[in-house]
């Protein structure tokens, strides 16, 4: 009953979001980067701090929105000069939607002019935290694209997970992003919680279905080191059970209308992420904001957590402290193929560069597992599930 | 030296029982060791010695004693190996003294390896003296375990000394009996040197050493000397003893023991047993010498990384020139690629060799399934010696295989004399006697070697609760129905997980095998089938699932460092594996094989 694998080439049904992606291998180092039109803005406040969270989050800082946003700006005017025309703008957190509307139109009024006409601009939202009310505020602000952090409609699940909302302030939110005139409403889920059974996996997909988001971000959940969970000495289900609850969301949600155009991520056609898309397709991005990470020209720098100290250097007219790492060509013709693959419109080779171990690669291609076109490769329905094993095959990460 | 005041006296113990630390004793009191350079178990001075606590090398220390009838004695204590694979060192040992401490811990009492140690002791006519050891310990029971040792060696059970070696007690008493009962050597200090060499070892910065029990004449610094088996010719550059550091002399005398520097750049080159006389005087007669020490099992040692192939090779040589009983020769797998086919006196020894090569050489190796040597004539009737299965001749080449046995003595309580019985059954054993001492058996079978190699000892030790010990020896070889049971993984044999089993056996363990490799090997991409054949026929089979799912769940910029690091680990991760075709094979594998004995394929890991 599934459909047939999008091949890279596309059917005449296959909607191919225009990609934004890096120069390619054949790029030297310019001395001047080419200008950043992808910008990512972290707000890093939270009531509390969820079960399986590992991201730079702040709690109990709520009086220091004002000094931050403050603080951003300052930042958005040191790297302005690394700013091109924006296609996407994203905001997230943290609970983004903690900054309240009027400090988010704020913040947008400040990039607007820098704004392409169609640009996407994302805001996360917990559904809890947001009204009919504040959502058309955030619409008339300029944002485009809601992207509401469900995790699952199953109260235990909830519990397990720390979240705040309930299934029906779930289902509340999406009514009024809808009645707010939003066009483009994500949904965040997980499966592979401790404790879930295949019936609430299917409880969850059929409430999806009912609420006919157009885009689904479906993660495994990952026990990270130094959450709650981890601590809990939580485990996640086996390998079998992971893969069928994985192959469940992939057919329900084909079935249901959407694409499965990357690992996690799932579109009804021109709904795909394009913030995400530049990710994927190794782009500049500049992040600006506690926690945030910036790639750019062959650079890429993470500001250090933290508000108050964030708020202080820039405050002094310092730049945040940050961490800067140096990607050589090497590196980033392997970030290419890790990020690249992930796509079910896959991978250039022309101009993510040669595999580390084309021998592999073939052998792969053998097996079913990748097919190629020309320098098009793509990974097989079994390839993607197969990702991280097929680079390990084909590339030499250090 | 007058020789009435030389005691040569060597410690007969099993593992535990306190030898090292009685040793320890004796140099403390006697002087020999200050109380600042004393540490434990100092005549262990390998590092792998002092970590398990065992002995390898023989050594001779000397130290002087003023006794209690005011003369001061020369006392020279060999040391000997406690373990099974290295009892051929213990006769070396033997033959240079005159008497023997048998140390038995007095909780434990009498152990097979004992057992046979003091009878090799009675046999060289050495004056035995018995000793209890860690009488302080309350679970002791001296007037058992002091019955069975008097019966042992058939003396008064008020004869033997009660001691504690941790605390210091009864040491003294040892001393004096050293002095009064064993008996001084009785060379001719006039007749022409003879010296037997009961050990050696190489020496970075001297070459190869040698021990040495001077019999008759005398030993001189400088002297032109002849290895009188061999016809080797050396010069004695250095001579001196152990007290417990090197220390030079100007020369060793009749019943005296020391060390003599020869220069030489291999101990193979000095055999072990073999007498030295001077040049210019040579001896008519040599002293009677050892049976050559022959490797019993066999592994191939392969690296991990092909690259250190030639590290391999140069730390092989390195370790054989101290280690003469260590043999190896160059081996090609189609699945590890090239390596060694190495033998050894035994499973510890392999090993202790294989952890030397690991940490002293930073070498990281994988050890194929041991196997011992047999015998194959092959219909043209020749005769074959096979050191691996893959040297085994097609079936139909085959007219007879021929397997080396051991005569096997276990001592045990009664109440698990069944299980041992039972494991020596499985084991294709054949029952020879059974006989009580004092409460326990002494049960003796014959085994085939090649079930011993496998985890034979761990079994008797967990089927027994700890209480049963082992002692073997080598009884021949008979002819048994042997066949060459393959493993074929995604249809193609892996040569390094091939072993040699007996036809009524060929079923179990090859169900055993598979079970415990798919159990070991990893989930791959693609189904991996791992069968076991007996001459093309499949006896077992079993299936490693494929892969289904290996994902990064998300990855946007904020997190593309983290995910590249993580698959940066994951190629770590691999390293530990062994590709063997399209295969990852975790090196644990190669291993397999010694741990499915029990026919159940779960048997613990080693």
């Amino acid at each position: 009953m599934t459909p047939p694998v999008a091949a890279p080439t596309g059917g005449p049904d296959l909607h191919r979001p225009s990609r934004p992606r890096d120069a390619g291998a054949g790029e030297g180092s310019p001395a001047r980067p080419a200008p950043v039109r992808h910008l990512y803005v972290h707000l890093p406040f939270c009531r509390a701090r969820c079960g399986y969270c590992a991201f730079v989050v702040e709690t109990g800082a709520l009086h220091r929105r004002d000094a931050y946003l403050e603080a951003l700006g300052a930042e958005l005017g040191h790297e302005e000069h690394r700013l091109g025309v924006l296609d996407t703008v994203y905001l997230g957190g943290g609970t983004p939607t903690l900054m309240r509307p009027r400090r988010i139109a704020r913040l947008l009024d400040g990039v607007a002019h820098r704004c392409a006409p169609d640009a996407e601009i994302t805001i996360e939202a917990n559904p809890e935290t947001v009204d009919g009310r504040q959502l058309a505020d955030l619409r008339a602000a300029g944002v485009t694209r809601l992207s509401l952090g469900a995790q699952s409609f199953q109260p235990a699940l909830l519990r397990a997970l720390d979240r705040g909302a309930t299934p029906e302030q779930v289902r509340a939110a999406v009514r009024c992003a809808r009645r707010a005139g939003f066009a483009s409403l994500s949904m965040d889920l997980l499966f592979g919680v401790p404790g879930q059974t295949r019936a609430q996996l299917e409880a969850d997909i059929a409430e999806l279905e009912a609420l006919g988001v157009d885009h689904v971000s479906w993660y495994e959940l990952e026990i990270k080191p130094d959450t709650a969970l981890a601590r809990m000495g939580a485990e996640v289900p086996d390998e079998d059970w992971s893969a069928d609850a994985y192959e469940r969301v992939v057919a329900a949600l084909e079935q249901a209308g959407y694409r499965w155009y990357e690992t996690a991520n799932f579109a009804r056609p021109g709904h795909e992420c394009r913030h995400s898309l530049a990710y994927w397709g190794a782009a500049d991005y500049l992040g600006v904001g506690v926690g945030a990470v910036s790639t750019v020209g062959g650079r890429r720098w993470r500001n250090a957590p933290g508000v108050a100290q964030y708020v202080a250097a820039l405050a002094a007219g310092d730049p945040p402290a940050r961490g800067v790492e140096e990607l050589d060509p090497d590196t980033r013709r392997r970030e290419r193929w890790m990020l690249g693959l992930r796509l079910a419109e896959g991978l250039d080779m022309a101009w993510a560069g040669p595999a580390d171990r084309p021998e592999a690669l073939e052998r792969l291609i053998a097996g079913g597992l990748a097919r190629r076109d020309g320098d098009h490769l793509t990974l097989s329905r079994r390839g993607r599930m197969l990702q991280n094993a097929i680079l390990g095959e084909v590339m030499e990460y250090a | 030296m007058d020789q009435s005041l030389i005691r040569n006296f060597c410690i007969i113990a099993h593992i535990d029982h306190g030898k090292s630390t009685l040793a320890d004793r004796i140099l403390q009191l006697t002087g020999a060791v200050s109380e600042r350079e004393m540490r434990d178990q100092i005549l262990d001075s390998m590092e792998l010695e002092r970590e398990r606590g065992i002995t390898i090398k023989a050594q001779a220390v000397r130290v002087a004693y003023t006794a209690r009838d005011g003369r001061t004695y020369q006392l020279n204590l060999i040391d000997t190996p406690g373990h099974v694979d290295f009892s051929y060192e213990v006769s070396r040992s033997l033959a240079a003294c005159e008497g023997a401490l048998l140390v038995v811990d007095a909780s434990q009492g009498i152990e097979a390896q004992t057992l046979a140690n003091t009878y090799l002791a009675i046999e060289s006519d050495l004056e035995i003296i018995p000793v209890l050891n860690k009488i302080d310990l309350p679970q002791a029971d001296p007037e058992l375990h002091g019955r069975a040792v008097a019966d042992l060696i058939g003396e008064d059970p008020d004869g033997v000394l009660r001691i504690s070696a941790k605390t210091g007690m009864g040491i003294p008493e040892v001393l004096e009996a050293i002095v009064a009962r064993v008996p001084p050597p009785r060379g001719e200090p006039a007749a022409p040197a003879r010296a037997l060499i009961f050990d050696s070892v190489y020496d970075q910065y001297r070459g190869v050493v040698a021990f040495v029990r001077v019999v008759d004449g005398r030993l001189t610094a400088g002297d032109k000397l002849v290895a009188m088996q061999s016809g080797l010719a050396i010069t004695a550059d250095q001579i001196g003893v152990m007290s417990p550091a090197m220390v030079p002399v100007g020369a060793l005398e009749a019943g005296e023991t020391g060390y003599i520097v020869t220069g030489l750049k291999s101990v193979g080159d000095l055999r072990v047993g073999d007498t030295l006389t001077p040049a210019t005087r040579r001896a008519a007669e040599a002293l009677p010498g050892y049976r050559e020490v022959k490797p019993m099992v066999f592994c191939g040692l392969f690296p991990v990384d092909s690259d250190d192939y030639p590290d391999l090779r140069d730390a092989l040589e390195k370790l054989s020139l101290n280690d003469a009983s260590l043999v190896w020769e160059p081996e090609t797998s189609q699945a590890l690629g090239f390596g060694f086919r190495c033998g050894f006196l035994g499973l510890l020894h392999m090993d202790i060799v294989r952890e030397r090569l690991e940490r002293e050489y930073d070498l990281e190796l994988l050890a194929t399934t041991p196997n011992v040597e047999y015998l194959v004539t092959d219909t043209a009737g020749r005769e074959v010696v096979v050191r691996s299965p893959a040297e085994l001749p097609p079936p139909n080449n085959v007219e007879a295989v021929h397997e080396p046995y051991v005569r096997c003595t276990v001592l045990v309580p009664n109440d698990h004399i069944g299980a041992v019985m039972e494991l020596c059954q499985e084991r294709r054993g054949k029952f020879v006697t059974m006989e009580p001492i004092e409460q326990r058996q002494q049960i003796v079978y014959d085994l085939p070697l090649a079930e011993i190699v496998m985890d034979f000892y761990d079994q008797l030790k967990s089927r027994t609760r700890g209480y049963a010990s082992l002692d073997y020896e080598l009884a021949g070889y008979r002819e048994s129905p042997l066949v060459k049971l393959d493993v074929l993984l995604a249809g193609d044999p892996v040569d390094a997980l091939s072993m040699i089993v007996h036809k009524d056996l060929a079923y179990p363990r090859g169900k055993a095998l598979v079970e415990r490799l798919q159990k070991t090997i990893p989930r791959q991409m693609f189904e991996v089938p791992i069968q076991a054949a007996v001459g093309g026929r499949v006896v077992a089979r079993e299936t490693v699932k494929a892969r289904r799912k290996d994902v990064l769940a998300k990855c946007y910029g904020g997190d593309i460092s983290r995910k590249r690091k993580l698959l940066e680990r994951q190629k770590e991760g691999k390293k530990r594996m062994k590709q063997v075709g399209r295969i990852e094979v975790p090196q644990e594998a190669f291993l397999s094989v010694l741990t499915i004995g029990n026919g159940n394929g779960d048997g613990k890991g080693r």
